[in-house]
């Protein structure tokens, strides 16, 4: 409004005239007019901007909250998805392999590398037989049962599994056990998974772990078994292949 | 935006379990797998831009200590950060590692998200060149 009334504005030099003055003042009105309008909007602006502070503080905190409640819940999948890898890799080796003695020593890598166990054993029920070997020793287990090749009883939490197929922790009396894993195949128990220490660093079997220790019972048997079914025919062709060679020659 | 550098990483590792694991715990970073300290040396020497070493203890042939100091002791790898992750957990064995130059240790079992923010420490993300 002050640029566009510029031409009419009052200088000095104007000659002392009614109709100057009347412009003048009109001009001066104008120019009132407008720094009361600013003034008043910027007064309009602040008394909004105070009044809605405590309301963007609010918003802001609880932004925050929720920022919070994001990152926990991330943390909590990422720890999930590192689990379900564990498994995942776990299932993955049990599997990879067809011959006995890899199975074997995925059992004891997992047992080892993923459950933290220093000492352990792996007992399975014969191909031909019915009795109990101790196919797999690690660490000096302070039991007489682990002295000898075969386990024919005497450790309490072991048997019982054996005869049930039910996972299960110590401390029992009479027992070093922390926990036996019934290993089975179609709803049959052929052996078991005993560990009886941890690493020093490895305070307790966590609730995680049982999931491992499922697996294990689960799939492990499995895996073995099916190592085992394909030895024996692998031997059973070789056999074959030995005897048409032979047959031929004659 | 400029693209993530891939981090490169020599594992030097005895169980094949570990391998896989790493395989899927570190995807997408590239993979160079040693099943001992010999061999780790030798692909070391393939791959002299690694970005870290990951590092087994017990190990056949040369174990995680022998094979960490030979490295520290060659200029040209001995900038390269190394984490032992092992089942030898006692103070000792920690104070061992850290001693021969490791940048960190790590106890097994391990969880995934302690490895990636060791790595996450030692080799920052970079923009691809």
């Amino acid at each position: 409004m002050a640029d566009a009334t510029r031409e009419n504005r009052f200088t000095p030099d104007d000659h002392i005239d009614p109709l100057v003055t009347l412009m003048r003042a009109r001009q001066l009105i104008h120019e009132a007019q407008a720094a009361i309008e600013e003034v008043s909007k910027s007064v309009v602006q602040q008394r909004t901007a105070s009044a809605e502070l405590p309301e963007r503080e609010l918003r802001l905190a609880k932004a925050e909250i929720e920022r919070e409640e994001l990152a926990q819940r991330l943390a909590e999948v990422e720890h999930q998805v590192g689990r379900l890898m564990t498994l995942y890799v776990a299932t993955y080796q049990l599997h990879a392999t067809l011959d006995p003695a890899d199975v074997q020593s995925t059992i004891a890598e997992i047992t080892i590398n993923l459950l933290g166990a220093e000492q352990f054993a792996l007992i399975l029920r014969g191909e031909d037989s019915n009795v109990l070997r101790i196919r797999l020793k690690e660490g000096h287990i302070n039991a007489a049962w682990a002295e000898g090749e075969t386990y024919s009883g005497g450790d309490p939490l072991i048997d019982a599994s054996l005869l049930d197929g039910i996972l299960r922790f110590g401390p029992a009396e009479g027992s070093p056990v922390l926990v036996t894993v019934p290993l089975r195949v179609q709803d049959v128990t052929v052996g078991a998974l005993v560990i009886t220490k941890l690493f020093e660093h490895k305070e307790k079997l966590e609730e995680e772990d049982r999931e491992l220790l499922d697996l294990l019972g689960a799939h492990a048997a499995s895996a073995l078994f099916a190592s085992r079914v394909y030895a024996r025919a692998a031997r059973k062709l070789r056999t074959l292949e030995g005897l048409i060679k032979l047959v031929r020659k004659g | 935006m400029n693209a993530v550098k891939t981090r490169k990483v020599l594992v030097v590792e005895d169980s094949r379990l570990i391998h896989k694991m790493y395989e899927v715990m570190l995807r997408p970073c590239m993979l160079i797998a040693a099943h001992d300290g010999r061999e780790g040396l030798a692909r070391l020497g393939e791959n002299p831009d690694v970005d870290v070493i990951i590092l087994d203890i017990n190990m056949p042939h040369m174990t995680g200590i022998e094979f960490l100091e030979q490295v520290k002791a060659k200029p040209e790898f001995a900038s390269i950060p190394v984490v032992i992750v092992s089942t030898e957990g006692k103070e000792e064995d920690v104070a061992r590692g850290l001693r021969a130059g490791a940048a960190a240790y790590l106890k097994k079992p391990f969880q995934r998200e302690d490895l990636l923010k060791i790595i996450g420490r030692l080799v920052p993300a970079q923009a691809a060149p």
